[in-house]
């Protein structure tokens, strides 16, 4: 069996979660009430890594009620100076602590030099970017057995020196890293209205095969800029985003990020119902 | 080799703000001063503008992780813990877990404090009391003890229901938290 249809086929075996909502504390009690209406929770696998016991206690609470998918942000899978083994242990224990499908991070990094960026940065497009990312992407896949699935991130700065399209960049990543995808139609949307290309160009150059997740989020304007600041609701191109991207992507699930301006959670359910409903429409789970 | 070393300055780049200037103003100096001659010469055509857009989004994202790990501070100074976060996050985070940049922040907030005043007095109160949370739920500590000077639990009954305290709120609030071992849970009083 070549390489790539085992890894299709890996892909292909993952559970069909539903829809669900990245978890923010202030939500806690009234989620574990309103279980039924969410198919799982994306908890940030960051904020678990030496953390206190009470905290690894609600934690544990989740996982009681809940599938629970580790997002990372700071492994920086694309750092030139390779994964920091000591945070890649602490991770692969949390993961193998949870057991989840799968877990994911960013086609980016937030390390280098010794300053620690709060969100993933992006790579220049080249083959020696590739390199690092499978070079990493091979080492997390090694110390933790669970599938692996990354995401592409938005971002004011593209690097000078591209020697391929941003697409081309993420397939041959996944190609040679041998994982998944998580598609943020947010961020894809987000980036191309920044940079003056076309989103349906940009997804239809995608590893759609790949796509095991999907987030979604709400963004806003600020001086004439699209900025993903997941603290608004779901605008109606994002939707028509997400909907296009489930019909034509094998997602196993869609995951709503609301990160601040908090609105009463039934706002949030009623778009992971809807999110639902595209999945079912699309025939991704029943 | 040379993806490191434009890693490094473009994160430098994207979370200093001085250097990000200074740069900007003289690119060769700056780099051969950091021995990055030769990323800053890859990175030549580097929009400015991009990146000065990059940091404000790095920041934005250090801002919304501080305010859920100080949600009393954040209500307590509204549209100016924005102002002051701007103020002091010309510089990288201290560390990868967003409670180290809150609790620098939460000096950065003392500090101007006693050098210009914060207003009103009782958000200073609010800062101590949350840092103090922060290092006991975080540092390992068995035994914190803040002594503050105003109304802590009565404030943030108010500030939870979206109330806007008025008034001095002055009396003495005793706030204590403990573990029996590393591994046993917190517990907290507030008086």
């Amino acid at each position: 069996m070549g390489r790539k249809t085992e890894i299709t086929n890996l892909l292909a075996n993952l559970p069909r979660l539903g829809a669900g909502l990245a978890y923010r504390e202030p939500f806690r009690d009234q989620l574990l009430q309103k279980q039924p209406e969410v198919d799982f929770i994306e908890i940030i696998g960051d904020h678990y890594l030496d953390a206190p016991p009470e905290l690894m206690d609600e934690l544990s609470l989740l996982a009681e009620h809940f599938t629970l998918l580790p997002h990372f942000t700071n492994l920086s899978l694309g750092s030139a100076e390779g994964v920091d083994p000591v945070y890649l242990e602490k991770a692969a224990s949390l993961i193998k602590h949870l057991n989840p499908p799968w877990w994911s991070d960013h086609i980016g990094f937030t390390r280098a030099g010794g300053v620690q960026l709060a969100h993933p940065v992006p790579l220049p497009f080249t083959e020696e970017a590739v390199d690092v990312m499978t070079k990493n992407i091979i080492t997390a896949r090694r110390a933790i057995a669970t599938p692996l699935i990354v995401e592409n991130v938005c971002s004011p700065l593209i690097w000078p020196g591209a020697e391929m399209s941003e697409a081309a960049f993420i397939r041959e990543v996944l190609s040679s890293g041998g994982c998944g995808m998580l598609l943020d139609v947010t961020n894809l949307l987000t980036h191309t209205a920044n940079h003056g290309s076309s989103p349906a160009d940009f997804l239809a150059q995608l590893p759609l095969d790949r796509v095991v997740q999907v987030h979604f989020s709400g963004s806003h304007d600020s001086s004439g800029r699209l900025v993903e600041s997941h603290a608004q609701p779901v605008s109606e191109a994002i939707w028509k985003l997400l909907d296009d991207a489930v019909a034509r992507a094998p997602v196993r699930c869609i995951c709503l990020e609301r990160d601040d301006n908090l609105p009463p959670l039934a706002e949030v359910l009623w778009e992971v119902e809807r999110a639902r409903a595209i999945g079912r429409h699309h025939r991704r789970w029943n | 080799m040379e993806l490191a070393l434009q890693q490094k300055l473009v994160a430098r780049l994207a979370s200093d703000r001085a250097f990000r200037e200074e740069f900007f103003a003289d690119p060769a100096r700056v780099a051969a001063s950091e021995g990055l001659s030769l990323a800053a010469e890859a990175l030549v055509q580097i929009h400015h503008e991009q990146l000065r857009q990059l940091a404000r989004v790095l920041r934005r994202r250090r801002l919304a992780q501080v305010g859920v790990q100080l949600p009393l501070t954040r209500k307590a100074l509204g549209a100016r813990f924005a102002d002051l976060f701007r103020n002091y996050a010309v510089s990288p985070a201290p560390g990868k877990h967003p409670y180290e940049d809150a609790l620098g922040f939460a000096r950065h907030l003392e500090q101007h404090a006693a050098t210009q005043g914060l207003e009103p007095q009782w958000a200073l109160s609010l800062v101590r009391y949350e840092a103090a949370q922060l290092e006991a739920t975080w540092l390992g500590r068995r035994l914190v003890l803040r002594c503050l000077p105003h109304a802590v639990k009565q404030l943030a009954a108010l500030l939870a229901v979206g109330d806007v305290p008025a008034g001095s709120y002055q009396r003495f609030s005793p706030a204590l938290w403990w573990r029996a071992s590393g591994s046993s849970r917190l517990k907290h009083w507030l008086g």
